[in-house]
């Protein structure tokens, strides 16, 4: 079942074709992955996704609706969120914060926060997920450390933990592994596995094929805003396309 | 007898600074907007208080003529019943009070719908210009406050004897000060504190996570200038007089400069440190004023007494930025009922 679907999506910025004319499906239930050098057009495209863009024409399609130019907050309500491709910590804000701030609260409202019986009950839920997900990040002893005093690869969980929080259903990740030790990385993409596994469907903007490809189901590869090659991993990687304008330059 | 009159200013500043600054905490230390026209709001108040009650009350006394005039013979009238029956002073104060919150509430909101969606330098821009143009509109039009030569506001305390009636209204704003920190310390320690935290440390991810950024940052003004404009009633009540002039004079910095300090001083996200903030400003000031002609001369300064408390402030603003930025109590993760469980 496709979740996902992007037609003939196309973004300009002036004269730069950003996007131009784009066709991605994701199905549910898998890993999708985009590669493509610097500028290919793979940030946009998520920006164009989750709505921090205006497409300048096509269309996205979310489990059959389309959600094309809506504002951000009510693209999060269909149950989509996305990461950041540098981690976008709430610097001040614990770990612990960080996770509490991604699912809308009871409380939140100027006056509903006032009466805390109305929020309590909630906030305790909340504050029991957050320390399961924690948990299953293996980060849960970091809680209560404010978010600007962790590295590089925490500071990468935490993103996940705040996206896990939502019970979302389709996550999209701008390069999740970047900068990140390769132990750490292949612990975070078996997570994403074992979480792909329960049902989170998930499409990812990433450079270092080296470790991310046995993880993922299909391919896009992209350059000047075009996709030029999509198929398998293994397929991917030998598309002679794709190692004349990407792959060539390391192989 | 002179160091009661000190005190008793201390107090006065003190009260209202409290509220003003945990307003602008509420905006500025909480949710990241740099309200630069925080005096709009208190300016508000004494025009709700001046202007707008005035008139009410003249048409139903059926006094006539302009606010000017009218608002001596609607203060004389008022002080006279309010003299015979204390029980209207209670109830006229308190519908002041409700309608600076309400009316200073709804300016509050329109005032950053232009702006909103801005990033914060022009955000700040803009509130700055927006509040200048509407003080400059009081000053010059007589019909909202009596331009130059200002309204009459009644004393609703009139009951109480002269000689105690500077200390019956100080109490007043202390009273109200506390209720307003107890109400918006549990307003913050919250969710929605939280929520506020996060759309000043990061607009683009609290989008990401559903929010509406735009919304959040009117409510949360709309909150801030209405407990402002209260204090911009209080201060009417102390001075029984509207005086546009003084908006021009005064307004942005007792109302904008003074409370970003008292912020800065205190420490930004953290109420109890505005509250100390508001305390020490008070009474430095109180105290500077107080021998400002006694240190000018003593130390052969080359200025003019008159300005060495504004002197000394902008020197101070410029140490804390540069030694202690995050203020004597810095801001404190918000600890929930549940999250302190956890953490024992």
């Amino acid at each position: 079942m496709i979740v996902l679907e992007t037609q003939n999506l196309s973004k300009f910025f002036d004269g730069l074709r950003a996007l131009d004319g784009v066709n991605v499906k994701v199905k549910k239930k898998t890993i999708t992955l985009i590669i493509g050098p610097n500028g290919s057009g793979k940030s946009t495209l998520i920006n164009v996704i989750s709505g921090f863009y205006k497409a300048t024409s096509g269309r996205v399609i979310f489990e059959g609706e389309d959600i094309t130019n809506k504002p951000p907050y009510e693209i999060y309500e269909l149950g989509i969120v996305r990461t950041f491709q540098t981690p976008q910590p709430l610097k001040k804000l614990t770990v612990l914060e960080n996770l509490l701030i991604a699912e809308r609260h009871v409380g939140e409202g100027v006056l509903s926060a006032l009466r805390h019986s109305k929020w309590l009950k909630h906030e305790e839920e909340l504050v029991e997920k957050a320390f399961k997900i924690l948990e299953f990040l293996k980060i849960d002893h970091l809680w209560d450390r404010e978010s600007y005093k962790l590295s590089g690869g925490q500071l990468k969980l935490v993103e996940i933990g705040r996206a896990l929080m939502t019970n979302p259903k389709l996550i999209i990740m701008d390069e999740p592994i970047a900068g990140v030790a390769p132990a750490l990385a292949h612990d975070i993409l078996s997570r994403l596995t074992e979480l792909k596994e329960r049902g989170v469907t998930f499409l990812i903007v990433e450079h270092r094929l080296d470790i991310i490809l046995k993880y993922v189901d299909y391919v896009y590869a992209m350059a000047n805003g075009k996709v030029i090659a999509e198929g398998l991993g293994e397929e991917i990687v030998k598309n002679p396309k794709v190692i004349e304008v990407y792959l060539g330059a390391t192989h | 007898m002179e160091i009661w009159s000190l005190i008793t200013n201390i107090l006065l500043w003190f009260g209202l600074y409290v509220i003003v600054s945990l307003s602008l905490n509420v905006e500025y230390g909480y949710c990241g907007i740099p309200n630069f026209g925080k005096a709009l709001s208190v300016i508000v108040g004494a025009v709700v208080a001046g202007g707008l009650m005035t008139r009410i009350l003249m048409v139903a006394m059926g006094v006539h003529g302009d606010i000017i005039t009218g608002s001596s013979a609607v203060s004389g009238e008022v002080t006279t019943l309010v003299k015979s029956n204390p029980l209207y002073g209670i109830v006229l104060f308190l519908v002041y009070i409700i309608l600076a919150l309400i009316i200073g509430a709804v300016v509050g909101a329109v005032f950053i719908l232009p702006s909103a969606r801005l990033k914060e330098d022009y955000l700040a821009i803009t509130l700055l210009a927006i509040a200048e143009t509407f003080t400059m509109v009081c000053y010059y039009n007589p019909v909202i406050v009596g331009s130059y030569y200002g309204v009459s506001v009644p004393n609703l305390f009139a009951f109480i004897p002269a000689s105690v009636r500077y200390q019956t209204i100080v109490g007043i704003i202390l009273i109200t000060a506390f209720v307003v920190y107890i109400v918006l310390e549990r307003i913050v320690e919250s969710p929605y504190g939280r929520l506020l935290r996060g759309v000043r440390e990061n607009e683009d991810v609290m989008k990401a996570y559903g929010r509406n950024v735009m919304n959040i940052r009117i409510k949360t003004m709309a909150l801030g200038s209405g407990i402002a404009a209260i204090a911009g009633v209080l201060l009417t009540f102390y001075t029984l007089r509207v005086q546009p002039d003084s908006f021009m004079n005064y307004g942005r910095t007792f109302w904008t400069f003074f409370p970003f300090l008292i912020i800065l001083l205190g420490g930004a996200g953290n109420n109890r440190g505005v509250v100390l903030g508001s305390l020490i400003f008070a009474t430095l000031w109180e105290l500077v004023d107080f021998y400002k002609d006694n240190i000018v001369s003593a130390l052969h300064l080359p200025v003019e007494a008159v300005w060495l408390e504004y002197i000394l402030f902008g020197v101070l603003m410029l140490l804390i930025l540069f030694y202690k930025p995050e203020g004597l109590i810095p801001e404190k993760p918000i600890v929930t009922e549940p999250i302190k469980r956890k953490k024992s």
